[in-house]
């Protein structure tokens, strides 16, 4: 056994895993707030990174700059997505609004595509990309810098449910609208609120993926693999989300491990995921942290 | 219900019947081209200059007179679109020729095309496509397929034989490790035998292949496999876009291997996109220049690109002159089968039996001389492989990249293969 | 199918039998059957794009019935069904070139071979609610075809498998022209059994268990049963759908039937009308032929300041998309009862004219 090689991997497992968590997150707030599954999540991260992509090298923002212009928008195109797309669809069954998230998925994506082009772009430099070593371990600076950005999204998000007045009023919405609404909350607004929030939490991953690994359509693969990292963590809990994101993501590397020293499949890494998902399901069908709903006739 | 709505589209039908009989005075080419799916990266500017080939061709007095009518179309990398294509073509529009694409289609239709006996000149190189009579015994039997350029077995050896030499060249003892890298699909796994079974016998040890997509990602975990498995040389068989995330992720995580790439793995673009990432990496080049290089053939290749740019400001990657190439071998072929019987599948097929050593009229030092007959579809096992530069940052113009020198394609070795009977058809 | 607005005023159904009715008129019924007759006609009136494209229909209308089963009348997304429709068409390869069974075998025993499997699917969906189910069919989407690309016995793994063409003992039917009756006896008998399987006891079960699952349980309806029962059709017409599919393409590959064919699928149920067979049928024809218009009009576009503006001859596939994604959108916010609603709104307004509003 390769316990250094393990090692690596687990702790390139764990940055992954906060990045899948983060979008998770923001996966969790969409759903918590406005019972809307998102298949669009990735592409959320996709237009972020693109975004501060084109305002870095096509016009040459500084980055302190490029990186608040990018929320900015962001904050505003999730308003816009849900006022314009997603309101008219309050009150339609649940797979009219799936399919919508679907298909706005699939419009970003070939938008995107055509706007941008196929090939990958290189990020440029935000962060020197140098390594640390710790002990034995190698560890990129930026590794390191996506680990603390993600853990303050974390923290910045527990503190905006716990504490905040929008948190708070989001919070009351998604436990009971029609309570919400008689307390004097806006619905209409809080649903608005969680897209953009949820569109610049997105974003900011998206931006750091992007640093690491420059841009690419490739990114939109975080929308999906979501999906096992919130069926693990619950749909309706955002720590479950945080938690499900990390297990995932050092899952996927001990896959890599598993296959790269005994088994030789090549790519045990891609589908692991989906494979522990169903048996999740079959063991647990409401996830590890989520709340059973109890339905009455 | 359905009824109404069948009679209209058979009305339409007639309409598009009755329009496609006036084109019969053409000479109907069909072209699968990606623009959108798994190697759309490599694919937009090969499709661009196929296209922008035969628009010149047209421009220039056509086929015997004959225009040609080339069928565009994005089939998006994917099997079941082609074979839909195909029966297009040869059902109602009876081509003389395909301009083809990918790996895993073009071997799909090779027993089509031969039974319907129709040309498909590809982009895809897979040696299973070099045997037309199944004589080798390594591949079926492919009589309608060619292409221009080494195939990615030949290539893949000859990067193997230079390999070789680097490592004693280096004075490094031991056995150098040897690992091949790709998407689980055709493509990438078209030369994997050859090239494990070949580093087998040059002394390499082979490590268990490493799968990554063929879409760009985060391939770190691969990396860190790479690393810990301690290769030294790597195959990087997927084409630019998904090899850049690779060398990117390994630049990061610090693994010292060299990386040697197939032909569709590595160009221009991709050298600006991966920046430094992609210094030193071994790939071979089908052309005798790049864009810009000193040939008297290039002037026609500038020629032809000004059909789509007119400014004749873009830089072309390789790929595109590799495109140019293919089609002019293509034309000339036509053009022997429109003289000798009209050009026909089989006319046009035979059509590419008549030279030796021959490149397209115009193209001199641009297309590398090459040689088919009815026993052998390997175009040449002369492969030249280049590095490719990169010095400094890659922002910026690739016109104002390549002439300032920050990227470069540096020429490494000749390798001159054997035509091995052995080596046939895999 | 009975649309109230239809019946002429008097005519009162004095039995289940009468209500339950496929067509409430003889004329209905007999137009009916002259379309499928006219329909037989079309290899020798139609040009070959035309023809391919209503075989193309033809199959994939198969497919996008069974998931309008699960989708329609029990009311569970399934976003895999791309996975079984290529497990149908691998299957019935693997049966017709490993063993002497002639494809005309090999297609209904694909099916059934996919029905299998699907129903091992269904087990934790008969658990699975709303999103845990959608995103319990997309796993089983990802491992189904990471299965086809592994397992080089049964799908040939990365490398295309070939499929011999459609034959009886020796009678061989090669080409579009024949191919077509192949698949139109599998639509009509396909529309016809689940049209007479919604009539059933078991039909009404399943719309039941879609209405008010506890309500449903209550009056005594297995949910566990019908709920995997459902997957296991839907997965039987996909089955079926890509055995034809297979013998009609000749080479089965597992490219394009990732998830956004599955989400093709589900537009189809969707845009045709969930829960309307008919419908199944329009929406079908709708999803494919959009594409061909985008085609026919870049075609029209082709040289003129649009297309240069645009750069559509390259960026056409992404229009394309886009296109579609916006079509599903529009379809959900405007038309949520689908094609087959809109198509009854039609026949009332000329059934009424000219005194319809």
């Amino acid at each position: 056994m390769n316990t250094q090689f393990l090692l690596q991997l687990l702790v390139n497992g764990l940055v992954v895993g906060t990045l899948y968590g983060v979008v998770a997150m923001s996966f969790v707030l969409i759903y918590k707030a406005t019972q809307v599954v998102n298949f669009a999540q990735g592409e959320l991260l996709l237009i972020g990174a693109w975004v501060c992509w084109t305002l870095l090298t096509k016009y040459q923002v500084p980055f302190w700059l490029g990186m608040p212009m990018t929320l900015v928008f962001m904050f505003a195109f999730g308003i816009l997505v849900q006022v314009v797309i997603l309101r008219p669809l309050i009150g339609e069954p649940i797979i009219s609004v799936i399919m919508v998230t679907i298909a706005l998925s699939a419009v970003f994506q070939a938008a995107l595509k055509w706007i941008y082009g196929v090939n990958p772009q290189p990020f440029p430099r935000v962060f020197t990309s140098q390594s640390v070593t710790i002990g034995s371990l190698q560890i990129q600076t930026v590794y390191v810098m996506s680990l603390v950005v993600s853990v303050l999204m974390m923290l910045g998000m527990a503190w905006f449910f716990k504490v905040s007045k929008w948190g708070l009023a989001m919070r009351a919405t998604a436990f009971n609208q029609q309570v919400a609404q008689s307390l004097g909350i806006s619905v209409k607004t809080v649903f608005a609120m969680a897209w953009a929030i949820s569109a610049m939490v997105s974003a900011v991953a998206g931006v750091v993926v992007a640093v690491v690994n420059g841009v690419s359509s490739g990114l939109s693969i975080y929308g999906i693999k979501v999906f096992p990292a919130v069926i693990l963590g619950g749909l309706d809990s955002i720590g479950g989300a945080v938690v499900g994101g990390i297990i995932i993501g050092l899952l996927e590397n001990f896959a890599q491990f598993v296959d790269s020293e005994y088994l030789h499949w090549g790519n045990l890494y891609e589908v692991a995921p989906f494979y522990v998902l169903i048996i999740i399901l079959m063991i647990k069908p409401y996830g590890l942290f989520g709340t059973k709903d109890i339905e009455r006739v | 219900m359905t009824m109404k709505s069948y009679l209209a589209s058979a009305s339409i039908a007639l309409l598009i019947a009755g329009a496609s009989a006036s084109a019969q005075a053409q000479i109907a080419v069909g072209h699968l081209a990606d623009y959108s799916g798994g190697t759309s990266d490599v694919g937009t500017p090969y499709g661009q200059g196929v296209v922008d080939t035969y628009a010149w061709i047209n421009k220039n007095g056509g086929i015997g007179g004959k225009q040609v009518n080339l069928d565009s179309n994005d089939y998006g990398y994917q099997v079941p679109r082609a074979i839909a294509l195909y029966k297009k073509w040869s059902g109602a529009d009876k081509v003389a020729a395909i301009m083809g694409w990918g790996t895993a289609d073009t071997e799909a239709l090779t027993g089509f095309l031969a039974q319907d006996k129709i040309p498909d000149i590809s982009g895809s190189y897979s040696a299973a496509l070099t045997d037309p009579t199944g004589a080798g015994g390594k591949a079926k039997p492919a009589p309608y397929n060619f292409f221009y350029g080494p195939s990615y077995s030949d290539a893949l050896r000859a990067e193997l034989t230079w390999a070789a030499e680097d490592w004693k060249a280096k004075g490094k003892s031991g056995k150098p490790k040897y690992v091949h890298m790709g998407a689980n699909h055709p493509y990438p796994n078209a030369p994997k035998a050859a090239g494990e079974a070949l580093a087998a016998e040059l002394g390499f040890e082979v490590l268990p292949p490493l799968v990554f997509a063929l879409t760009p990602g985060d391939y770190s975990a691969q990396c860190l496999s790479l690393k810990s498995a301690g290769a030294n040389y790597a195959y990087l068989g997927n084409t630019a876009a998904s090899n850049i995330s690779v060398m990117k992720a390994c630049k990061a995580a610090g693994v010292d291997v060299q990386f040697m790439s197939n032909v569709w793995g590595m160009d221009e673009n991709a050298a600006k996109a991966a920046g430094d990432a992609a210094d030193g990496v071994i790939f071979p080049l089908r052309t005798a220049v790049s864009w810009g290089g000193n040939a008297p053939g290039m002037k026609t290749v500038q020629e032809i690109s000004k059909i789509s740019d007119p400014s004749g400001k873009i830089y072309r990657p390789v790929h595109y002159i590799a495109a140019v190439c293919t089609s002019l071998y293509m034309k000339e072929a036509l053009d022997w089968a429109a003289k000798n019987g009209g050009a026909t599948g089989e006319n046009v097929a035979k059509g590419f039996y008549q030279k030796k050593d021959w490149v397209p009229a115009g193209m001199d030092g641009v297309c590398n001389p090459s040689t088919w007959t009815d026993k052998d579809h390997r175009p040449t096992t002369k492969v030249d492989l280049y590095r490719s530069k990169v010095s400094g940052s890659t922002d910026g113009d690739l016109n104002d990249l390549m002439a300032k020198g920050t990227i470069k394609l540096e020429k490494v070795k000749t390798v001159e293969l054997p035509r091995k009977p052995e080596w046939h058809g895999w | 199918m009975a649309s109230p607005s239809l019946i002429p005023a008097g005519d009162f159904r004095t039995s289940y039998a009468v209500d339950t009715t496929i067509f409430p008129t003889t004329t209905g019924r007999n137009f009916a059957i002259l379309g499928v007759v006219l329909i037989c006609f079309a290899p020798q009136l139609l040009s070959e794009y035309w023809l391919s494209q209503m075989i193309v229909i033809g199959i994939y209308g198969i497919a996008a019935l069974g998931l309008n089963i699960l989708v329609g009348f029990t009311g569970q997304i399934s976003i895999g069904h791309a996975a079984f429709f290529l497990l149908g068409a691998f299957t019935s390869a693997y049966i017709s070139n490993k063993t002497p069974i002639p494809v005309f075998f090999a297609i209904p025993l694909a099916g059934i071979v996919t029905a299998i499997v699907g129903l091992i699917f269904g087990l934790p969906a008969a658990r699975l609610k709303g999103l845990y189910l959608v995103i319990a069919t997309l796993a089983a989407q990802y491992i189904l075809i990471d299965f086809f690309s592994r397992a080089e016995w049964f799908s040939g793994g990365s490398v295309p498998a070939m499929a011999k063409p459609f034959s009886i003992f020796d009678y061989e039917l090669r080409g579009d022209r024949k191919y077509f009756y192949v698949v139109l006896a599998y639509v009509v008998v396909s529309y016809l059994l689940v049209t007479n399987l919604m009539r059933s006891r078991d039909g009404r079960a399943l719309v039941a268990v879609r209405d008010h699952y506890l309500s449903a349980e209550i009056m005594g309806i297995n949910l566990t049963k019908y709920r995997t029962l459902s997957f296991g059709l839907a997965a039987f017409f996909a089955g079926i759908a890509g055995a034809l599919y297979a013998h009609y393409q000749l080479v089965v590959s597992n490219e394009g039937f990732g998830i956004e064919r599955s989400i093709l699928f589900l537009a189809m149920v969707i845009i045709g009308g969930t829960g309307s067979i008919m419908g199944t049928l329009m929406g079908t024809a709708f999803v494919m032929l959009v594409p061909e218009a985008m085609e026919w009009i870049s075609m029209e576009l082709k040289g003129g300041v649009i297309d240069k503006a645009l750069a559509l001859n390259n960026n056409l596939t992404f229009l394309r998309e886009i296109a579609i994604g916006l079509i599903i959108i529009a379809f959900l916010v405007f038309e949520p009862d689908g094609l087959a609603h809109r198509w009854r709104q039609i026949k009332t307004y000329w059934k009424l004219y000219p005194f319809s509003h």
